[in-house]
């Protein structure tokens, strides 16, 4: 053999070598992507938050929460026929719904599927009724509503979907559009690529691509989106690879749950279990053929053929993947006829009223002292909140009517549009508990995503007197320093303060002389409430309040008794849910639990109380402010006719440049306030600004019917006093009322003053 | 802080301290007196109770408003998952219940009992605590009611180590309702 020939088979050899080498490695490093991301973290989830469940029962009133409204959030669809209606479908007949519950997939505290007949009777729920058995049943739950999710930077949301929750279907329907042979091929289908090519020579440009479902998923796994022969090669390699080293289901499962499939706003939605819940309102595993093939069509092209955007064309593509279906035999004639008769039914796409997104922000803040952003934004956390997402909606519409009726009222503060524009907040807590209700951070969070109810700390004024007068009221060590039947002096006052003398006036630059402690608190009167917190003393008023759950700094200074402190409105609510609670403080509630996303409970919390404050001395407490919702400065509470036991305060600051509503029901708590994020007058009291938001809240959550009462307890007498005087009203005194006093704190005198009746009553407690 | 509360709490301790020490003086009579001496002496020393009939929330689940008995029934299922031993699913009705009906104090009973069971005992005392203040609140302790709150409190407070008020009160518990408490514990079906 001549020595070149020789030379050149090395050169050759070497070369083959060197290549072969080079493959090998690029092999290996390929295979070493594939295996880390498969093995890894395949999918980074964003945490998702959801409400709390809405619980129905007989005797609730379906219209009050928006039956039909909640079933539509929900993605409950209503049937025609009440023939095996499945999970998710509900039938609405005269005076009766059938209604098939979904399961309530929770790890801990799961709930099964059920199918129940709600009675109705007027707006009422009168029964209940497991369609099967026929047995009453005593409440039923809604699966909860999610309120949003925590993204990361690529804001992609999915929810992930096990291929046996994915209906054989919807597998079909892909497999028949996208990769027809994907069960015989072995990661790259020649035919397939034959035909691309032939298909694009005759259109003369790129109109239909070769890649399996293998080499999508491979370029939306690790490529860019680029068409090059380069990225190509690469493609195909690394689809061989993943076709050896996992099965066609994992590979299947990857994909349904990676394919892009349109936009919700700014967030991408990937994979079939959150494009259900898009396009459908529903999950996934409820998909019918129609519905599926629409899902389908849409891979090639979610915002081309996005039924939203062009129904048309969204239509004729589900009907040719029917027809590709029904071609390769994995649906019959029957079932293809059907679902191609059926018209679109979409998810409705109406703005979220409720914009809970105030309330995830603080959730999001809670939460990060426990967890890493990468947690919450990657891992799928299922976060299950206390926000009851009706009282929310109801909150929100009642803010955004407030703030607008304002500035009709006083067109100078309108600016729409501005940073500096007329702002608000309304929190609500369930008083018993501490769960966070309802939470409503300011007028439009796309324009300010400051929180006015929890970040902001604003001076409080007048609901901030119920302080000074639980501190009058409270026995400690002793006697308390009044009765409710005491007398206050509204005279005029000067203290002597290190920045000179302080002259406490009142909103009508006026003086009351004497006046009852009812009156006192009923007309909001600053001076006799000043002179009272000087008699209780500032430091006891400042005890009471951090007792009651304030938490804001307060300065020890006379004027705090008339609410010159600055505090958060949140705060404010948990101090009056104290009082609705007969003086026991709920830690405030924002999660009830946080599930994995393998499934586990990683966090529970529970509710937790500190009694602060004796009963009693809560009930005087909520009793006071009974009146001014009856008789005082809120009594424009009851113009709506909105009935039950009411307990609120309203508070305007200096030149009405905040205007607070305070109060609570024996169920719920809420706190308004409005004014501007640079503090400036309004021009109107609280009475005027804040108390209708308070109110339409209220009567939205009630229905205008406040349930339950405030209990009195048992160390708490009754009796007839002279409101003149506030000695106990004997027969023969001429006017009399019936007072709340705590055991052992009646009134010595009595009216008539008339020494004998004296005598008689020490005897009468003597003996007592 | 709530002087009332105290007030009755602090009596229900003394009869269940003085209680204990009657029952020892009553021992010390058995070995030194004769049959019919000791008859008379243990009818002097022991005090006079008869047993409550036991609380058991079915037995009041038709009574108050809708929330209030479907806040029940919730609780009954909680019960039920309960004696299951499905503890979360049981915690998560209750806390329904409360959605329902936030001033139930049956409910708030069941989570101090869940708590006891779970050697939580900081929680029991909180919960078994609501549950006083909303029974007062409501006019609706019974002599069943009493036993329970008595038996929880006690129950909670042997586990945080105070044994002899708690042994006290478990006592005072097993002479007010034998037929619930005479084992020291409150099975979920026993309050059912």
């Amino acid at each position: 053999m001549p020595r070149w020939v020789r030379t050149l088979a090395g050169v050759v050899a070497v070369a083959a070598f060197a290549c072969g080498f080079a493959a090998a490695g690029l092999v290996v490093d390929l295979d070493r992507t594939v295996r880390a991301r498969f093995e890894g973290v395949r999918f980074r989830v964003p945490s998702r938050v959801y409400g709390a469940p809405t619980i129905l029962y007989p005797g609730l009133d379906w219209r009050r929460i928006d039956l039909r409204g909640a079933l539509a959030r929900l993605g409950y669809r209503e049937a025609t026929s009440s023939e095996a209606l499945p999970p998710g479908q509900y039938l609405w007949g005269a005076q009766r719904v059938r209604l098939h519950l979904r399961a309530f997939n929770h790890p801990s505290r799961p709930e099964p599927d059920r199918d129940v007949v709600l009675r109705l009777s007027g707006s009422t729920i009168s029964e209940i009724r497991a369609v099967g058995s026929g047995d009453e049943v005593g409440a039923v739950m809604l699966e909860p509503e999610p309120l949003g999710a925590y993204y990361g930077p690529s804001r992609e949301q999915r929810e992930l979907v096990p291929l046996s929750e994915v209906p054989p279907h919807l597998v079909d329907a892909v497999l028949a559009v996208e990769d027809q042979r994907f069960e015989t091929h072995r990661g790259i289908d020649l035919r397939r690529i034959a035909g691309a090519l032939l298909a694009n020579l005759r259109a003369g440009a790129i109109r239909q691509g070769g890649s399996t479902l293998t080499q999508q998923l491979v370029k939306n796994f690790f490529l860019t989106p680029e068409r090059t022969l380069q990225r190509k090669i690469q493609e195909a390699m690394m689809a061989l690879i993943v076709e050896a080293r996992y099965d066609k289901d994992e590979i299947l499962e990857s994909y349904l749950n990676e394919i892009y499939l349109g936009q919700r706003g700014a967030t991408a939605v990937h994979g079939v279990g959150e494009g259900a819940h898009l396009y459908f309102g529903k999950p996934a595993r409820e998909l019918g053929v129609a519905e599926s093939a629409l899902l389908a069509a849409i891979i090639q092209s979610p915002n081309g053929i996005s039924p939203y955007r062009d129904p048309q064309r969204a239509t004729q593509r589900r009907n040719l993947v029917l027809d590709l279906m029904l071609e390769q035999g994995r649906i019959d004639a029957k079932t293809h006829d059907a679902a191609r008769d059926e018209p679109l039914r979409l998810a409705a796409v109406t703005p979220d009223p409720s914009d809970a997104r105030y309330f995830l922000d603080l959730l999001r803040r809670q939460l990060s002292l426990v967890y890493p952003a990468e947690v919450l934004t990657q891992e799928g956390l299922r976060i299950y909140s206390t926000l009851d997402p009706r009282l929310q909606r109801i909150a929100a519409e009642a803010l955004r009517n407030g703030l607008e009726a304002i500035e009709k009222r006083v067109p100078a503060l309108a600016r729409a549009k501005s940073p500096d524009t007329l702002q608000g907040c309304l929190v609500a807590i369930r008083p018993q508990t501490g769960e966070l209700l309802a939470l409503v951070g300011g007028r439009d969070y796309r324009l300010s995503q400051f929180d006015r109810c929890t970040q902001a700390r604003r001076q409080v004024g007048s609901v901030f007197k119920p302080f000074v007068y639980v501190a009058a009221l409270e026995p400690r060590q002793g006697p308390p320093t009044i009765t409710l039947a005491s007398r206050l002096d509204d005279t005029p006052l000067e203290v002597a303060t290190p920045s000179g003398p302080w002259r406490p006036a009142n909103f009508d630059d006026a003086f009351h002389g004497d006046v009852g402690v009812r009156d006192a608190i009923e007309q909001s009167l600053n001076v006799a409430t000043a002179r009272l917190a000087q008699r209780v003393g500032i430091p006891r008023v400042i005890d009471v309040a951090r007792r009651l759950g304030i938490e804001s700094p307060l300065p020890p200074v006379p004027s705090l008794a008339l609410g010159s402190a600055e505090i958060a409105p949140l705060e404010l609510a948990r101090a009056y849910a104290t009082l609705a609670s007969g003086g026991v403080r709920p830690a405030t509630q924002t999660v009830e639990d946080v599930v994995d996303d393998a499934g586990h409970v990683v966090e529970k919390r529970r509710l937790r109380f500190e009694r602060v404050l004796d009963a009693g001395t809560a009930f005087l407490a909520t009793s006071l402010l009974e009146g001014v919702a009856e008789r005082g400065t809120a009594r424009g509470l009851r113009a709506g006719g909105i009935r039950g036991p009411i307990a609120a305060k309203t508070g305007t600051t200096d030149e009405e440049r905040d205007l607070w509503f305070a109060g609570f029901t024996p169920d719920l708590v809420a706190v308004v306030w409005v004014g501007f994020d640079t503090p400036r007058g309004l021009g109107i009291p609280a009475a005027v600004g804040a108390l209708p938001i308070w109110r339409s809240f209220i009567e939205g959550a009630t229905g205008g019917v406040v349930r339950g009462s405030f209990p009195r307890p048992p160390d708490v007498e009754e009796a007839a006093i002279d409101p003149m005087t506030g000695a106990l009203a004997m027969s023969g005194c001429p006017e009399r009322r019936q007072e709340f006093f705590l055991a052992g704190t009646l009134p010595r005198q009595v009216c008539p003053s008339d020494a004998t009746r004296e005598g008689l009553l020490d005897w009468l407690r003597q003996r007592l | 802080m709530s002087v009332g509360r105290d007030a009755r709490r602090a009596a229900r301790l003394a009869e269940a301290t003085a209680l204990r020490g009657a029952r020892a003086h009553a021992a010390i009579a058995l070995l030194a007196a004769l049959l019919a001496a000791l008859l008379a002496a243990g009818c002097a020393v022991t005090p006079a109770v008869s047993p409550a009939p036991a609380l058991r929330i079915r037995d009041v689940a038709g009574q108050g408003d809708e929330a209030r008995r479907a806040s029940l029934r919730l609780v009954l299922d909680g019960l039920r998952a309960d004696s299951a031993h499905d503890t979360e699913r049981a915690r998560g009705l209750y806390q329904r219940a409360l959605q329902v009906d936030s001033g139930n104090p049956y409910a708030y009973l069941a989570l101090a009992r869940q708590s006891v069971e779970s050697e939580e005992p900081d929680l029991a005392l909180e919960y078994v605590d609501r549950a006083e203040d909303l029974f007062d609140a409501e006019g609706a302790r019974t002599p069943g009611v009493d036993a329970d709150l008595d038996g929880l409190r006690g129950a909670a407070l042997v586990l945080t180590g105070d044994a002899d008020r708690g042994a006290a009160l478990l006592d005072l518990a097993a002479l007010h309702a034998p037929e619930v408490w005479s084992d020291r514990r409150l099975d979920a079906d026993e309050l059912r």
